[in-house]
């Protein structure tokens, strides 16, 4: 019991610390800097969506950039169109896309594993297209910018909209950077809970095994679509987020590498952990934002190169991820100090909340369903 | 009416491009029941093989013949690398998914950086001419896109048919382990279908170069109409891949045209195909039942 | 999971509160320095007193060296548009090696570039540009490429006082100066371009057909409402259109196949990048219209891909073509081979037409420090707004280059229309400059 106790000073501990970074970080970091974390934050909780559908639920999604584009759109059409103030709009972009969500789950009911896989990455290809060809509502190719009047060279002009502060000391986009911490880790609570309660067991439970979940009386069809809703609904967060820090949509942001990139995040940090998607999304935002622009000008376009290998050099030798690969390893430490003795209550949790990708798996069920 | 025969060609054309792409898709399916995301990127990079030898001076039948060579190796070593380790890939398919994207990113940054960003000349194969029948004006190459189509569905065929490789490839699809048992190298004929995919689409990348410019993005969004046209003839059926591939590359040149909702969207059409067959024909058109395990 | 959440919470509350009083730590970067010693201030076009809250006219440069800085994709599908950035970087290097530039304050200085990647999403060009502006510290912001990329940063760099030369975009959008005083075209508006083949048109074919396919974005329709403006009244008709969208993943091929029925005698393909001289390999031998490109792939690294059918096609053309014989005795073209070559640009980069583009951009920026009194972020916008027949870069010497402020923003305004021969290019019509006229021809 005494390590069990140890682990979790160590989790205390750094959960403490990840606070007091994320806190202290846009008071000492150059404002377009605080506006890429921002935009870090943004991908993480859409990836945050994506893994409560691909990771808890089993139902891989390739196309969730479209539904991280449906998101920023309402906001942007909510804006621009309809002049809502802006922060319910991400209200708003939660619901359309669970609805959107609902409606593609109904089809994924029939389709599953790799062919969905295979719509949903036609879906993704698809959103570009479908924002241009409607073009009168969404401004096609030229996108469209959240303005406000403002007084610029002696008269009012439409102008992208500005987050004034309202606290004395906190820049512009430190203000903004709070309000959109608060939102994301109010996503990521939620989701915490979600997959904890009883509903959880049963995403897990279906992903597992279908039948066996029927069988001990989940409702299979409503829990996978409630499943899509909600990963949508998270996901359009995500996307609204993004409009309301960028002030601007435009179909170029919204290709198939988006998708791509959220499946990275998930993949990365952790499928079927809760904090994981958040940790792809930083190591993501590290690469691309800070890394990579460091580079030899010849090695520029060695960026997806490099991605693309550790992707499959993580997928054949850790495919848990790094969230995954922490929890095996305090699995692995806890069982060892115990001297192999009976599972514990602390250890039954890290078992279920990550039952990973990986576990190359002789000792599950060999019929199962694994991601 | 001109007009409509006029775009009917174009479609032909795409179709057997996007059917070429279905073939590879096909045999890897086939042999290993998996759906290869990152075939259009292997066919582009081959497609870039080609280029290099034709631009080096080889004739193009050479340059082609080289260029699958290449891709042919690069499916044989992609496979043994990075997808036999994963295992049955229905049992999952998360981990095919992404293995097969980090494929696709790594095989579009490599050749950027080896070949540059600059779109490439490759002259059509069958040159630019064309020939009018009917006050239709049909370009030599897409004449010889159809025969190239068609040669190469015959000798898929007879590979399948009667040849003890492809008969054996044809054991380890159904039942590896007891082609295993039969003595069939099981890894070595899954690496044989992963090599001749790759050197199948090497044909679908020398075919739409001439179209689109040889260039990195050149199999991106093509690869999702070759999709298309398997899921429609049904994953591991060879003329479902044509039939699919012609009925796809049709309806997306001539539906944009006619339907002024579907303007922007030729993706649109193939889309809806894809959703539609999966839903109430998950076997596709020619496809076997049991294999779509849908 | 089993931590204190509260107190985490009253821990975190604590830390913004402290945060926020300190501020942000950076070092106190200049600000509200005298506003330019330009003596003129008062009726210049920009009055930086007037216009920024805060001014610091002389950041980025820090002794005899001024650091600029610009964004292009360096990766994914629109890298191709890097070859003009890397034209950028040949001139910056070329000047550097014969010593810099000499301003008119009379001092020499060396520049130093600063490239950002934003991989043409425009979702990234403005945190890139606030990087430039707050890391980098640059003194300006030169060949920007995209225009949807330009327009994201619009606001931020007006607001910010940055001037923002030479734009990689010819959308009429960059007319409006009197809004955004601190953006200047590096390219001719493309509906003046337009305008000019309506006025080749109205002389040798009064009662032409057109046939018109376009890029359906800003570019496109650019070209699309000016040909529809400038035929009206006139005997010309568009009988056909078709637009195409890059994204979409198919060719031109059905398109232009589509257009080939209208019984059109004129095609005018309002395209860029490789689209543009593929759609020249779709035109049925049945069809043999009088055709009209883009000027944007007129060079020889877009025409190649033509296959042979790039001949007889006509452009609007506004620069010299490097590739092009006749025009090889040109000085400027003489100083781009070589001073380009030795700069480490290679032979397809020196002959394609798209790397002396930007080697253009780095020449307007280096006409405009050599022509202000001071190295003034002010002085320098000044300057280029008040250009009286000036000359840079591969600028056809025909061009008379003037500007004037709002009233005439525009440092590009001329064209003469040739027709493609086998090596190089033979006038139609002779150079026309069309001074002051671009914004009232977009509308």
């Amino acid at each position: 019991m005494k390590t069990l106790r140890g682990l979790g000073l160590v989790q205390t501990i750094l959960w403490a610390v990840a606070l007091i970074v994320v806190i202290v970080l846009p008071f000492t970091s150059a404002p377009f800097r605080v506006e890429q974390y921002i935009t870090w934050m943004t991908i993480a909780v859409a990836a945050a969506g994506l893994n409560l559908l691909t990771g808890y639920n089993g139902q891989i999604s390739v196309g969730h950039g479209a539904l991280y584009g449906t998101g920023a759109y309402t906001v942007a059409i909510l804006v621009t169109d309809a002049e809502w103030p802006l922060l319910p709009t991400v209200i708003a972009a939660a619901i359309v896309c669970f609805v959107v969500g609902v409606i593609i789950g109904l089809p994924a009911l029939r389709i599953k594993g790799l062919y969905l896989a295979l719509v949903t990455l036609a879906v993704a290809t698809l959103f570009p297209l479908v924002i241009e060809q409607f073009s009168d509502l969404t401004g096609g190719s030229g996108g469209l910018t959240l303005t406000s009047e403002q007084l610029y060279r002696g008269s009012i002009r439409d102008r992208r909209v500005k987050w004034e502060s309202p606290i004395d000391g906190l820049a512009s986009d430190q203000w903004k950077y709070f309000i959109f911490l608060a939102i994301s880790i109010i996503c990521f609570v939620v989701i915490a809970n979600l997959v904890k309660s009883r509903v959880g067991r049963s995403l897990v439970a279906i992903r597992d095994n279908e039948t066996a979940a029927e069988v001990s009386g989940i409702n299979v069809s409503r829990t996978k679509i409630l499943t899509f809703g909600v990963s949508a609904a998270i996901a359009g967060i995500g996307g609204a987020m993004f409009a309301l820090n960028k002030g601007q949509v435009n179909p170029t942001s919204f290709t198939l590498t988006l998708s791509i990139y959220l499946l990275v995040a998930v993949v990365l940090g952790g499928a079927s952990t809760v904090i994981g998607p958040a940790i792809g999304a930083v190591i993501y935002g590290v690469f691309i934002d800070v890394i990579s622009p460091e580079l030899p000008e010849s090695l520029h376009s060695a960026t997806p190169l490099i991605l693309g290998t550790l992707l499959v050099a993580q997928m054949l030798m850790a495919p848990s991820g790094i969230v995954g690969g922490f929890h095996d390893l305090t699995a692995r430490i806890s069982r060892r100090k115990q001297g192999g003795g009976k599972q514990d209550k602390n250890e039954e949790v890290t078992v279920t909340t990550h039952e990973v990708v990986a576990e190359t798996d002789l000792e599950t069920d060999p019929g199962g369903f694994h991601p | 009416m001109n007009d409509f025969l006029e775009i009917l060609v174009v479609g032909i054309g795409n179709g057997a491009i996007y059917a070429m792409l279905g073939l590879g898709l096909v045999v890897i399916y086939r042999s290993t029941g998996l759906l290869n995301f990152a075939s259009g990127e292997l066919a582009m990079f081959s497609t870039f093989i080609v280029w290099t030898f034709w631009n080096f001076g080889l004739p193009m039948w050479l340059a082609i013949l080289g260029g699958m060579v290449g891709g042919f190796l690069i499916g044989v070593l992609v496979h043994k690398v990075a997808v036999s380790p994963l295992g049955d890939p229905h049992e999952r398919p998360l981990a095919v998914v992404i293995v097969t994207i980090g494929l696709f990113l790594g095989l579009n940054g490599a050749a950027q950086l080896i070949w540059g960003t600059v779109d490439k000349r490759l002259d059509p194969w069958f040159g630019v001419s064309q020939i009018t029948v009917g006050g239709v004006a049909i370009a030599w190459q897409k004449i010889g896109a159809v025969v190239v189509l068609f040669m190469m569905v015959l000798l898929l065929w007879a590979l399948f048919k009667f040849t003890k490789v492809g008969l054996s490839m044809r054991a380890v699809a159904s039942n590896s382990e007891s082609s295993a048992l039969c003595g069939v190298s099981v890894q070595n004929m899954l690496m044989l279908g992963w090599g001749m995919a790759a050197g199948i689409g090497t044909l679908a990348g020398v075919f739409s170069a001439p179209n689109l410019g040889l260039g990195t993005n050149l199999m991106q969004l093509t690869l999702v109409f070759g999709f298309a046209a398997i899921v429609l003839g049904g994953f591991d059926s060879i003329l479902g891949a044509v039939v699919g591939g012609f009925v796809v590359g049709i309806l997306s040149s001539v539906v944009p045209q006619y339907v002024s909702v579907f303007e922007k969207m030729p993706l649109a059409p193939a889309f809806i195909l894809i959703l539609a067959v999966l839903l109430f024909r998950p076997q596709g058109l020619f496809g076997s039942k049991e294999v779509a395990r849908v | 999971m089993n931590m204190n959440w509260k107190g985490l919470a009253a821990l975190g509350c604590a830390l913004v509160l402290i945060g926020s009083a300190c501020g942000r730590d950076d070092g106190d970067s200049s600000s509200d320095s005298d506003n330019g010693d330009s003596s003129s201030a008062e009726d210049a076009f920009i009055n930086p007193s007037e216009d920024c809250d805060t001014y610091d006219g002389s950041a980025g440069v820090d002794g005899d060296t001024i650091k600029i800085g610009t964004i292009r994709p360096a990766d994914g599908p629109y890298a191709i548009y890097d070859q003009v950035t890397s034209g950028l970087d040949a001139w910056v290097e070329s000047t550097n090696a014969n010593g810099g530039v000499t301003a008119g304050d009379g001092n020499t200085y060396q520049i130093e570039l600063i490239k950002e990647n934003d991989g043409y999403d425009p979702a990234r060009t403005p945190e890139l540009a606030k990087k430039l502006v707050e890391q980098e510290g640059v003194f300006a912001i030169v060949g920007v490429i995209g225009t949807e990329n330009n327009k994201a940063i619009r606001d931020y760099l007006n607001d910010e006082c940055v001037p923002n030369i030479a734009l990689a975009t010819g959308s009429p959008e960059w007319g409006r100066a009197d809004e955004y005083p601190w953006y200047i075209a590096g390219l001719p508006s493309y509906a003046t371009e337009a305008s000019m083949w309506t006025d080749y048109l109205q002389e040798t074919n009064p009662e032409a057909k057109i046939a018109l396919l376009y890029q359906d974005d800003d570019f496109g329709e650019a070209y699309q409402t000016t040909l529809q403006k400038e035929i009206e009244g006139t005997d010309m008709e568009i009988v056909d259109e078709q637009s195409y969208n890059p994204l979409s993943g198919g060719s031109t091929e059905a398109a232009t196949v589509s257009l080939s029925q209208s019984e059109a005698d004129t095609f005018i393909v309002g395209l860029g990048g490789t689209p543009c001289p593929a759609t020249l390999t779709f035109i049925p031998e049945t069809w043999t219209p009088e055709t009209f490109v883009s000027t944007t792939c007129s060079g020889n690294t877009a025409l190649s891909l033509a296959g042979g059918k790039d001949l007889g096609i006509l452009i609007a053309q506004a620069v010299y073509d490097p590739a092009d014989p006749a025009d090889a005795d040109q000085p400027a073209v003489q100083d781009f081979l070589t001073n380009g070559a030795a700069a480490g640009l290679d032979e397809g980069q020196l002959a394609g037409g798209i790397s002396s583009v930007g080697w253009g951009f780095g020449a307007l920026f280096g006409a405009g420090l050599e022509e202000s009194d001071t190295v003034d972020r002010a002085a320098l916008m000044n300057t280029l707004f008040s250009l009286e027949d000036s000359s840079f870069g591969l600028v056809r010497d025909e061009m008379d280059i003037t500007t004037d402020g709002g009233e005439d923003p525009w440092p590009l305004e001329g064209f003469r229309i040739v027709s493609r021969t086998a090596d190089g290019w033979e006038e139609m019509s002779p150079f026309t400059n069309k001074n002051g006229e671009s914004n009232e021809i977009a509308g």
